[in-house]
């Protein structure tokens, strides 16, 4: 079996296991409130999301609207946790929301909803399979992930129909159901097949730049030129803050924060005297069913806890091993051009990792860095930014990592000229290699040298 | 419907049988006592009525609910909630105080509360034994503390095998004398077991016993 149609099938199971375990836990959910009827709605958008990823499928899609889907899953995370945190705040005693609505509000809400769940991870996967299918020129790989989330589906619902609801149904209430589906979101919300099963990376990322944004423009503001001024030994300690322990902390912070609260209050917090004429007897049932409920609510929570951590440190620990610097391979000039080849018995430019090659300049040794980025494409960029004096970059998965100031970049901006993004350089790319003319590397590398760069920058 | 309705029930083992097609009603609210010779089938009557062992044939309902329809579980659950029971030996546990002997059976009931449980013992007169073990109480003492076990659950029957039989005179009037006190507090249904025929004068209607049946059936007026 091809990679290709292992990568189909890994795709059409992950969707479907989600769809199945959205299924089970709302159908579950609504049992335990009386509401069956919603699951309707849920049905119809489960449709409709299918429909418009088919259509999809056939619109060819620009890269800017792949990019919006792909945000779009961290958007429903976001949303769907910020919904959870809400709802778990109301759950443990403080009245925030005073209403309740009725099916004919919640019908569209819960189609709306699921198309809004969804839709971004379908049309994401979609649009990964007609990538597969464009670059094994056949339908394969559609069949296939479509046949297998069927299946997978099919199996899950006639496995669990009519079993479990019952008592599961009693472990969630609407706060633990938007949880489940933060979870779900966070766990499963990647859609580069075997590359990101999970949006645990693009979180981090997304922590990493936000910090690195906020220290950089406190320096801004305080006008310290802090590339040119402050040493590598000082950006060692404030690269601290933007690197990926310090997002990992972060991000466990906020994310843990509203459920560890909300565990703290279930286990600790006072149940209220039941009103009513009752004997000590019942008072005391009463009370028990409230404290039996309040454990069942938090048996979820505590398991997602338990999860998010083991997946972030998983993750974590995979990163702590990944930090990649290859040494320079020598390359020499050949009238006027610097050549590379795309492969050789030693190396495969399109292998996803940091390639640096060594070019002697006089006294100076400028080193080149190539990498494939996500859309297939190379960058090819100087090992050096405009900021920084030229430490070079390494690799940690997605991002090159400035060696000086430890600022991170996601790989798929390489190319992009300014701030700690490496220089770019203009290169002309065959079929075999890579050609770049060594005046263009001289004249970068020159005002790199003579740090025109950073005059510019102060 | 009768409140505790016994329909033809025996029970037989392998080498006896203990109850041959036993047929009896109780209202709600009554106390009802239960006298005969030892191995006429008193003790185990009172057994299958409690739930704690199943007929042979025939059926028990309380309150409308057939036992023999319950599952373990619900037999369980349904006893700890309706049913309280007294037996001749405390069974209280040793290493515990009064109180927290009551709050063991609030906790298999639902959640503790050690108020209730300090307010039960003070209504059976033991609230200066609160926190003295079992070993340290007199029987006419125990007894009172499982009273206060049997009753703290509020159950609608309490159900009592010999409570007095290790009792002297006076503690057995005492005892007696609370059971009345809180029977007409309360008005929860009692079925007492006895054979002293001092302690079957205290109910209002009494049963006897003889080779598994019920041979007479007679009102008492006290």
């Amino acid at each position: 079996m091809s990679l290709f149609i292992v990568e189909a099938v890994v795709i059409g199971f992950k969707e479907a296991l989600k769809l199945a375990l959205v299924w089970l836990v709302f159908s579950a959910f609504l049992l335990e409130q009386n509401r069956q009827k919603l699951i309707i709605p849920f049905y119809w958008g489960v449709f409709l999301t299918f429909l418009l990823s088919l259509v999809s499928f056939f619109i060819h899609p620009d890269l800017f609207v792949k990019d919006v889907f792909a945000r779009l899953i961290g958007y429903t995370f976001f949303v769907f946790f910020i919904g959870s945190v809400a709802a778990l705040y109301q759950s443990s005693g403080v009245r925030l929301f005073r209403f309740r609505l009725n099916d004919t509000i919640l019908r569209p809400v819960v189609l709306l909803l699921t198309v809004f769940y969804f839709l971004p991870d379908i049309v994401g996967s979609s649009l990964f399979i007609r990538e597969l299918s464009l670059m094994k020129e056949s339908y394969a790989p559609v069949y296939v992930s479509a046949l297998t989330g069927f299946v997978v589906t099919l199996a899950a619902v006639v496995a669990v129909a009519g079993r479990f609801r019952r008592t599961l149904g009693k472990f969630f209430g609407i706060a633990q159901f938007l949880l489940f589906l933060s979870v779900v979101k966070l766990l499963g919300g990647g859609i580069k097949g075997f590359a990101e099963l999970s949006l645990i990376p693009s979180v981090e990322r997304g922590v990493i730049k936000f910090v690195h944004d906020v220290v950089h423009q406190t320096f801004v503001f305080l006008m310290v030129p802090d590339h040119p001024l402050l040493r590598v030994t000082v950006w060692n300690f404030i690269g601290i803050l933007f690197s990926s322990s310090f997002a990992l902390w972060i991000v466990l912070l906020v994310v843990l924060t509203p459920p560890v609260m909300f565990l703290y209050r279930s286990f600790t917090a006072r149940i209220p005297e039941p009103e009513g004429v009752l004997t000590g007897a019942e008072k005391r049932k009463i009370k028990a069913s409230i404290k039996r409920d309040r454990l069942r609510k938090a048996v979820p929570v505590a398991f997602f806890v338990c999860i998010i951590l083991v997946s972030w440190f998983s993750g974590r620990g995979e990163q702590v091993s990944r930090f990649y610097n290859p040494k320079p391979k020598p390359v020499v000039e050949d009238k006027g051009v610097v050549i590379i080849p795309l492969t050789d018995p030693a190396m495969d430019l399109m292998d996803g990792k940091l390639h640096k090659f060594s070019l002697l300049r006089g006294e100076d040794t400028v080193v080149i860095i190539v990498i494939k980025k996500p859309d297939g494409k190379l960058a090819v960029c100087l090992d050096a930014c405009e900021i920084c004096p030229p430490e070079g970059y390494g690799q940690i998965e997605d991002n090159v990592v400035c060696i000086y100031c430890r600022t991170p970049i996601p790989i798929e901006t390489l190319g992009q000229k300014g701030g700690c993004n490496p220089i770019p350089l203009k290169a002309t790319m065959t079929d075999r290699d890579i050609r770049i003319d060594v005046s263009e590397i001289d004249r970068l590398w020159q005002d790199v040298r003579a740090g025109k760069t950073k005059e510019i920058v102060k | 419907m009768e409140f505790i309705s016994v329909k033809d029930v025996v029970k037989e083992y392998e080498t006896a049988v203990a109850l041959r097609g036993v047929d009896m009603d109780v209202e709600k609210g009554r106390w009802v006592s239960i006298v005969g010779p030892s191995g006429s089938g008193k003790s185990t009557l009172l057994n299958i009525i409690g739930g704690l062992d199943s007929p042979t044939k025939g059926s028990v309902f309380i309150d409308g609910v057939d036992l023999g329809s319950l599952s373990e579980d619900a037999m369980a659950r349904f006893r700890r909630e309706n049913i309280g029971f007294v037996f001749q030996q405390s069974h209280l546990v040793p290493y515990l105080t009064s109180v927290e002997n009551v709050m063991l059976a609030q906790y298999f009931h639902s959640i503790t509360d050690e108020a209730e449980a300090v307010e039960a013992l003070n209504r059976v007169g033991l609230g200066h034994r609160l926190h003295h073990r079992p070993s340290q109480l007199s029987g006419g003492e125990q007894q009172r503390v499982c009273i206060a076990r049997a009753l703290i659950n509020s159950p609608k029957i309490l159900l009592a095998d010999e409570p007095t039989g290790n009792l002297d005179r006076e503690n057995t009037r005492l005892i007696l004398e609370l059971l009345k006190k809180l029977h007409s507090e309360e008005h929860f249904t009692i079925i007492l077991v006895t054979h002293d025929p001092f302690v079957s004068k205290w109910a209002e209607r009494l049963l006897t016993m003889e080779d598994g049946r019920i041979i007479k059936d007679e009102p008492l007026y006290c």
